[in-house]
């Protein structure tokens, strides 16, 4: 057993938690943040998809011991209170999601995508996102809802 | 069918974004792997290592002793009960034999995952191996190892009439057989002038989506079972349960969740039943999640198929006679499919054209395999492949363009169908002209680029019963309680544009409620390409009667006949002039106590739509020579569509159905050795990514009518169909390789490339 | 996965210390993406993880011009494909980092990560092969350097010991007139490890190859130094024949494994195709041109 502490979406954590135990888990269990998924387990999918330090990470592959002394952003701590974030809204008014199971993962990393890189081409959302799978858009409307948020567009 | 009567729509044509969006964006939806409960176990499950053994004996008592586990069961423990979709022959737990690797032999309930795994891996099963047969053909001869040795005990509903002559069980490993008959097909291969036989070979895939199954399970004290399932039919589950548990229907509750990804593959009960039971002999909540190597390896991917196309042909490419052998590999059960057969894929078997003579016979044959299931328009990819390829080889051999070959055999109004359809307002014509138009089909092309098409028909799905149940609220509010589930494809947005437009309000008035199974009218759920259609009239029912009770209202307010009084732009307006807003209607009401006002629809299917939908494709690639790798530059998809309620929904659904084809055409491969899934995670079933897509063109072919609500038509099962053939086809026109064989792989088209060289 | 014990040494020689002590039970971990996915299927089961996380001088990149790049082990591949000095000084390891796996790989696995994990069908060994890399690593004993194309001893083997942790990885200084690339063959998805990959690198001189490097990956069970065809070329002017003669003779080198990426004989006679293309884009790299 190991104490971790942590800023999870702005707010002090401190956990105790076996060293085992994995980020996913610790998040949606120890945490009750279910926002990101399990998919595949295996670090392909990104439905687990959270930001350690701002960087876009695996959860499934991450320990939670890992993340002591860190700040973790999940898909819960992006809207303000009623006012979604940007990438939010974007898809929503742009059709980025179906089912919705992945979307969490595609926000979190299309947030850092923007946090990198302000204004990216069509191109470079496409080579950074092509690690978040997603089963049921077919990524156009993924990739339209990435440009309109840097665009500061909001509807289609 | 009526034609569209609206006024000047105001909700109907709007891109709305998804109602439930604001959960889904936000990580508040709840999907199944989400669901807490007070004192909530995890159950696991162990499976078999054998594709086909006798269970010798099966020992828990180390495994009981584990800390932190409360039950472990076997099929010992269980009622003797099958269960499936239609037919019943999948035990809960496996007994006395397993059929496939994977299937599940014990389970536990434990306070935490790791306790769980300790303790399945304290159980001892002692297996006597048997003899296993993997592949369709050598398990139909008579000398196959039996994997189901009294089949004919297995329940199912009556089997409906359709699809020809349908029989469970006819020999050897058979679990279904249908052969369906049109006029004379040896007087019709006689008349040919030219005769064509090809084979084609389609590997098992798997629905891909992003969640895997996942349930949860809690028995009340009062015997009250709670079921959370991710699963699109929801009454249909509770139905099958309920059975399977020997308890009436009232006794189960099946509670929303949000879906995952469904692709057909959630309508099986999955370990829904199986949690029922650890719930109860441990007498605590339990929640099943299986992980994704159990998805692929366990769960019910579509089904392999083996198929031979046999026409005749007159010079000029009339089609005079066809036979279809169409055979199944549907792994280990037959459970999880809803009918008998794979009833698109027999109905794609000759595709969209007009066919005087055929015979179509469709075989789903026991393997000891993971069990398959139903995948976006089942069947249908298989027998598309193979029908859109066989038809270019034709065409090729008659040395007539695809597309004129097509156009030339195309079924138009006054055709009857393959299959006895009349339909009216056929649009294939229009739709496969507009894909080729646009994809500029005869244009000149550079080296090693092709191009290739595939069409497909599906009519919108009509089956089953669909309820709704609508409410005006004192603030305005709508609230529609539906018993169905939206899987992603923005059905409750559809639903709630429905409703916005007959009562003329805000969307944003408008809340859809998933009902659980005890509030929620009976709702046959999603699947087929039905919910639009069915649920969607219903819906506009249930509207229909709360406008017409607002009308009586203001005629009562007015002192007049409801006759006389028109709702318009949300005004009441009396034949003598007086007029009512809707708000100050609203506050008489409230005065008058008729609020909340509550009516309900339901619509039932009354046979075949009259119309039908049509897809045509263009796929446009190019191919490396040196490496043989084949990429697809553009892909056009043309859709005969009526209205669309929402556009941004149903491109979405053209978009991501697309998607789906590519992956069946160009990476996924669910390789099965020896009865062992080997593709057992995402690392090794590739799904298409974002950089994987092609440029994608669609172009939408506008009909008159449909039979859904404001002449709607149906989308969801449409774009998923064709690809593979349409590249297929575009891979031998720009280099001359013709692959029967899914998917189109680089090392595949290498191979035929060096031999072509070689002048083999 | 099975219950271990994590400990995060402050200190290089508190990790020393601790694989000493803690002998084969014990795994380093840095990033740990390769290894809590072996680890999560049970095929790695270590009573104690020793994190490298804590050790923050081994996260480094600085250049020097007599002696090269040094690039800590714990630099993330995002590191490696961002940083200005790698992509200005070893531009062919910014480009190979850049192709691995997934934005989310890359930002937690290391360099050393890598090297040490040996997967043979990785991107970032036959990169490192091509610029002469030289590995450091450190043990109770002392430190030691090893060339890179010594370092991979077998199927995920290296030479490094049981008490060893790889701390640097050093980068020779190459002319600025060299040209490289790196070529990943995917045909099926852009997230797949490569069917076959190869990295180049060429020096011309008045329009002949002074020097080249040619490595592969996923072509056998270890990354592949191809020196039969490095001999073929060296001092000749390139021309399509000669480069085509000189990648002939990588099907000699190769041995493949055959996965779901593509059988042994469908992988040898793709070598022999990205061995020539990378040449020729090092060339083209180079300010050269194949005649």
């Amino acid at each position: 057993m190991k104490s971790i502490r942590m800023r999870v979406n702005g707010q002090p954590v401190e956990r105790e938690v076996p060293d085992h135990r994995l980020l996913v888990d610790f998040i949606r269990y120890d945490l009750g943040l279910t926002g990101a998924k399990e998919g595949c387990s295996v670090g392909v999918c990104g439905a687990c998809t959270v930001l350690l330090n701002g960087q876009p990470v695996s959860s499934c592959l991450a320990l939670a011991v890992m993340a002591d002394g860190g700040e973790v952003t999940t898909i819960e701590g992006l809207a303000e209170g009623e006012r979604l974030h940007p990438l939010q809204q974007a898809f929503i008014d742009y059709g980025g999601f179906q089912c919705g199971i992945c979307t969490p993962g595609q926000i979190m990393a299309s947030k850092a995508l923007l946090d990198a890189n302000p204004h990216p081409s069509a191109e470079q959302i496409k080579e950074w996102m092509m690690g978040n799978l997603c089963r049921c858009t077919g990524y156009y409307k993924i990739i339209e809802a990435i440009q309109a948020a840097a665009a500061g567009k909001t509807g289609p | 069918m009526e034609k569209a009567s609206m006024e000047s729509p105001h909700s109907i044509g709007q891109p709305a974004g998804h109602v439930e969006g604001p959960a889904k964006v936000t990580g508040r939806a709840r999907y199944s792997a989400d669901i807490a409960l007070p004192g909530m176990l995890w159950g696991q499950a162990l499976r078999s290592p054998f594709p086909h053994a006798r269970i010798v004996s099966i020992d828990v008592t180390a495994a009981r002793g584990v800390p932190g586990v409360h039950a472990v069961i076997s099929a010992a423990d269980l009622p003797d009960v099958r269960i499936g979709r239609f037919l019943r022959d999948i035990p809960v737990l496996a007994r006395d034999r397993v059929r496939f690797i994977g299937e599940k032999v014990v389970a536990v309930a434990a306070e935490t995952p790791d306790a769980a795994e300790e303790a399945l891996g304290l159980v001892e099963v002692e297996y006597e191996e048997l003899p296993a047969v993997f592949d369709p053909i050598a398990a139909m001869s008579p000398d196959a190892p039996r994997i189901h040795e009294h089949p004919e005990k297995y329940e199912h509903p009556p089997i409906p009439p359709i699809g020809g002559e349908s029989r469970y069980h006819p020999f050897a490993n058979v679990c279904s057989q249908n052969i369906y008959r049109r006029g004379d097909l040896e007087r019709g291969m006689a008349a040919a002038e030219r005769t064509f036989e090809h084979s084609f070979v389609v590997p098992p895939v798997h629905q891909g989506y992003i969640e895997p199954h996942a349930c949860a399970a809690v028995i009340a004290p009062d015997g009250k079972i709670d079921i959370w399932i991710s699963n699109k039919t929801p009454f249909i589950a509770r139905r099958q349960l309920a059975a399977a548990f020997g308890v009436p229907e009232e006794r189960v509750r099946v509670n929303p969740t949000a879906i995952g990804g469904d692709f057909g593959g959630k309508g099986s009960l999955m370990d829904a039943a199986l949690c029922y039971f650890i719930a109860r002999a441990s007498r605590r909540p339990v929640k099943m999640v299986m992980n994704y190597t159990e998805e692929l390896t366990a769960g019910n991917p579509r089904h392999a198929a083996l198929i031979t196309l046999r026409t005749g042909v007159t010079r000029d490419g009339a089609i005079t006679g066809h036979r279809a052998k169409l055979i199944f590999n549907c792994g280990a059960y037959g459970a999880f499919i809803p009918l008998h057969f794979l009833h698109g894929g027999v109905h794609a078997a000759t595709g969209p054209y007009r066919v005087p003579n055929l015979e179509i016979e469709a075989l789903r044959v026991y393997t000891n395999t993971v069990p398959r299931g139903h995948f976006r328009s089942p069947g249908a990819p298989q027998t598309t492949f193979a029908i859109e390829s066989h038809m270019d080889m034709i065409a090729h051999g008659l040395g007539i363009d695809p597309l004129e070959f097509r156009l030339r055999n195309v079924l138009v109004d006054g055709d009857e169908s393959p299959m006895g359809e009349r339909f009216r307002h056929i649009r294939c014509r229009e739709t496969l002209s507009a894909a080729a138009d646009t994809a500029a089909w005869s244009s000149p092309k550079p080296p090693n680029v092709g191009r290739g098409i595939g069409i497909y028909e599906r009519a919108p799905g009509a089956f089953g019963t669909s309820g709704a149940t609508l409410t005006l609220d004192r603030d305005s509010k709508l609230t529609l309680l539906t018993g169905a589930a939206d899987t992603g494809t923005g059905s409750f947005t559809v639903l709630a544009q429905v409703v916005a437009e007959e009562l003329q309000a805000p969307l944003g008035d408008v809340i859809v409620c998933q009902g659980d199974t005890d509030t929620a009218e009976w709702e046959e759920g999603a699947g087929g390409s039905r919910l639009t259609h069915m649920a969607g009239r219903a819906t506009l029912t249930a509207a229909g009667e709360v406008k017409r009770e607002l009308i009586a209202l203001a005629a009562r307010h007015f002192n007049c006949a409801a006759e006389q009084v028109e709702m318009r732009a949300r005004r009441f307006i009396a034949s003598d002039g007086r007029e009512l807003d809707w708000d100050a209607l609203l506050a008489w009401a409230a005065e008058h106590e008729a609020l909340p006002l509550t009516r309900s629809g339901s619509f039932v299917a009354s046979g075949h739509p009259e119309v039908t939908c049509y897809a045509a494709q263009v796929a446009e690639v190019e191919v490396d020579r040196e490496t043989g790798q084949v990429r697809v530059r553009r892909i056009v998809t043309a859709h005969d569509v009526g209205t669309i309620i929402n556009p941004l929904t149903h491109q979405g659904q053209i978009e991501g159905g697309m998607v789906q084809g590519l992956g069946q055409a160009m990476s996924e491969h669910l390789l099965v050795r020896d009865g062992s899934v080997t593709t057992a995670h995402l690392g090794d079933y590739k799904l298409p990514t974002a950089m994987d897509i092609p440029e994608l063109t669609t172009v939408l072919v506008e009909s008159l009518t449909g039979p859904g609500p404001f002449a709607g038509k149906a989308i969801g099962e449409l774009s998923n169909v064709s690809p593979p053939a349409a590249i297929a086809n575009a891979v031998f026109d720009a280099v001359g390789v013709r692959l029967t064989e899914l998917p189109i792989t680089a090392e595949k088209v290498y191979r035929e490339l060096r031999a072509m060289e070689r002048g083999k | 996965m099975n219950p271990f014990t994590y400990t995060e040494p402050a200190t290089i020689e508190e990790a020393l210390a601790a694989l000493t002590r803690y002998g084969d039970e014990a795994k380093l971990i840095a990033g740990g993406t390769g290894l809590v996915n072996l680890m999560k299927q049970r095929l790695v089961n270590p009573g104690y993880l020793v994190s490298l996380r804590r050790l923050s001088a081994l996260a480094n990149v600085s250049i020097d011009r007599d002696r090269g790049l040094r690039i800590g082990a714990l630099c993330t591949h995002h590191a490696l494909e961002t940083s200005p000095i790698v992509r200005q000084h070893a531009p062919l390891l910014a480009e190979a980092a850049r192709r691995v796996a997934t934005i989310r790989i890359r930002t937690m696995a290391t360099l050393g990560g890598a090297v040490a994990h040996a997967d043979p069908n990785q991107d970032l060994p036959p990169a490192l092969i091509a610029l002469d890399a030289r590995v450091k690593l450190r043990g109770p004993k002392g430190e030691r350097e090893v060339a890179i194309d010594q370092f991979f001893t077998g199927y995920y083997e290296t030479l490094t010991q049981p008490d060893e942790i790889v701390t640097e990885i050093a980068i020779p200084p190459s002319p600025s007139t060299n040209g490289s690339a790196y070529l990943k063959f995917l045909p099926q998805t852009a997230d797949d490890y490569a069917t076959v990959s190869v990295a180049a690198r060429v020096s011309l001189n008045q329009g002949a190859i002074s020097d080249v490097r040619v490595a592969l990956g996923a072509a056998a069970s270890t990354p592949l130094r191809a020196k039969a065809v490095e001999d073929a070329l060296r001092g000749r002017v390139p021309t399509r024949t000669t480069l085509d003669e000189a990648a002939a003779l990588v099907a000699g080198i190769v041995d493949p494994l055959a996965d779901f990426r593509g059988s042994a004989e469908y992988k040898r006679d793709m070598a022999i195709v990205f061995v020539r293309r990378a040449l020729t884009d090092a060339i083209a790299g180079a300010g050269g041109a194949v005649a």
